[in-house]
């Protein structure tokens, strides 16, 4: 079948070996159908190990926020936190910054993620007008962290907070 | 041929194809009209950008504790830092308006048309390559400027319906920025892409000389058809000046304004305002004007819809017209895109 796509060669270098040509088509389908295969393979095994454990889920836990006795009930305060956490494989000071409010005289609080819903930014406090600004696409939210203007998709996300031995704890 | 480049001939039978890439024919309208020179100029200052970003592998740490430092020692205190990096810093940029600048001159002649679509599309993927290296390395340096950019811009691919989230997860390597994130930006930028955009340039570049150049738009480009020079010296000569003009230019950027690094990234800073390499404003202003539910128009449909138009380009005009003054379809959709690019990053400055 396939001889006559080869060139015949020259002579004083001799001839296609017609008895193995034989097993041409068999020899190229064997080869095209393991090399797919491998290729497959290979590509899926990468796939596989480069996504890693991208989706597991970030791992909760209780940070501490500070002294309830420092927060003043009524205002907006902006609290940082930091705690061990690991980040791949490595143990790493996780920090963070979040919003933070009483309307009951400080027997609870409000602990709200000041990540803007729309891409990220981080929004900050106007004490002025009452309200978190962001500085990236000019959003507006209220004091409870809800859309007022601009484009968010959703409210401020809202943490689990506590108060242990007088210290606001909040799960991140 | 000399003695020592015959010795190396016999034993590596190179000369002849050396030479005949040497000796390739080219017309006079190329070889006189420098708008023909923005695709040797960008392939040059990718070399330069290989160049520059092997010299600082040798110095930077991937490793979010370490990154910033290693490249604040790179730019302030190593023997000649401010220069490679320099170079590295305005050289990505220098890259994206080259490429475009290329894109856009293959676009007005109509080089796109058959018997050149592979060509026209390896462009478009190197187009956009070009894009995934500006950032990937804005992060490396880990300070608050890569840091927050890259911050939106994984959410920004993390709004597109449906598969977002796995999207900007796959991106981050995690729920959040951090070391798995960096490790892969670095690996992206420093070893992916580079081969990628290499092996693509080859193709690019091989299609260019099996085609030859697309014929001249002009009547005057068109009389100087019949006229050849070989490419080197003469072509090359051209490009190779241009390119010492670029490479000036980037040693004196470097010299007078310093490769800049902002503070180290501090996930828990409120008034660091993210913003993206100039060459990405104008699409973070477009942002601005879908809130809400219309988000994917911004960040799926538009996006789509201009990479969709790139790739269908040469299938879709496919007549005999190549002079961009008798064809106004395509000519004004081009210079909308201008504006619009021009007016959005202007909004956004
Ligand atoms: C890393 C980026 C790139 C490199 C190194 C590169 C390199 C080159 C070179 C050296 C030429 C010949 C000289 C010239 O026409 O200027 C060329 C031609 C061409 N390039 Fe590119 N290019 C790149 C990106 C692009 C992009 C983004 C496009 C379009 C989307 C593109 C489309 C074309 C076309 C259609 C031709 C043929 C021109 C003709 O036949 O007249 N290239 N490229
Ligand atoms: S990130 Fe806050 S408005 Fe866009």
């Amino acid at each position: 079948m396939s001889q006559s796509e080869l060139a015949p060669l020259d002579p004083a270098k001799g001839v296609w070996d017609e008895h193995e040509l034989t097993r041409r088509k068999f020899l190229e389908i064997t080869f095209w159908s393991v090399t797919s295969v491998v290729t497959v393979g290979l590509l899926g095994a990468g796939s596989r190990f480069i996504a890693g454990n991208s989706f597991e889920p970030s791992t909760t836990s209780w940070v501490t926020l500070g002294p309830v006795a420092e927060l003043t009930a009524g205002e907006v305060h902006r609290v940082n936190y930091s705690f061990k956490a690991k980040d791949a494989w490595r143990m790493v000071e996780q920090k963070g910054a979040l919003y933070t409010f009483s309307d009951d005289a400080g027997a609870t609080y409000t602990v709200l993620d000041g990540t803007c819903t729309h891409l990220g930014c981080i929004v900050q406090w106007q004490g002025g007008d009452n309200n978190y600004q962001c500085p990236c696409h000019q959003a507006v939210f209220t004091r409870e962290g809800k859309v007022v203007s601009g484009p968010p998709p959703r409210p401020l996300r809202k943490l689990d907070a506590k108060i242990q031995d007088g210290i606001l704890m909040a799960q991140i | 041929m000399s003695k020592v480049g015959r010795w190396i001939d016999e034993r590596t039978g190179l000369g002849g194809p050396v030479r005949s890439f040497l000796n390739y024919a080219v017309p006079g309208y190329v070889h006189k009209n420098a708008l023909y020179m923005l695709g040797g100029l960008t392939l040059i200052i990718f070399a330069l950008q290989a160049f520059t970003g092997i010299l600082l592998a040798f110095f930077y740490d991937p490793s979010t504790e370490g990154a910033y430092n290693s490249v604040d020692f790179i730019t302030y205190t190593l023997p000649l830092g401010w220069l490679i990096r320099g170079i590295h810093h305005y050289g990505a940029s220098a890259m994206v308006i080259l490429t475009a600048l290329h894109m856009l001159r293959t676009y007005f002649f109509s080089a796109y048309k058959k018997p050149r679509e592979i060509n026209w599309l390896t462009g478009v993927l190197l187009l956009f390559l070009t894009l995934a290296f500006g950032f990937t390395g804005y992060l490396l340096p880990w300070d608050q400027k890569g840091y927050w950019a890259t911050n939106v811009g994984t959410r920004i691919a993390g709004s597109v319906p449906l598969i977002g989230d796995a999207l900007m997860q796959l991106m981050r390597g995690g729920a959040n920025l951090g070391q798995a994130t960096l490790t892969r930006f670095f690996a992206t930028h420093v070893l992916l892409l580079p081969a990628t955009l290499a092996l693509l340039i080859a193709v690019h570049i091989f299609q260019l000389r099996y085609h030859g150049m697309s014929p001249a738009i002009t009547e005057k480009g068109k009389k100087e058809g019949g006229k050849f020079v070989p490419f080197f010296p003469y072509w090359v000569v051209n490009d190779a000046i241009a390119g010492l003009g670029m490479l000036a230019i980037l040693i004196f950027l470097s010299a007078t304004q310093r490769a800049p690094l902002e503070f180290p990234a501090d996930p828990a800073s409120s008034n660091f305002v993210p913003r993206p390499e100039w060459y990405f404003l104008f699409y973070y202003q477009m942002l601005k004007y879908f809130p809400g539910g219309l988000e994917p128009v911004a960040t799926v449909l538009i996006p789509l819809f201009i990479f969709g138009s790139m790739v269908l380009l040469p299938f879709i005009d496919k007549g005999e017209e190549r002079r961009p003054w008798k064809k106004p379809v395509t000519t004004i959709a081009a210079v909308f895109y201008i504006v619009v690019i021009v007016v959005f990053t202007a909004l956004a400055l």
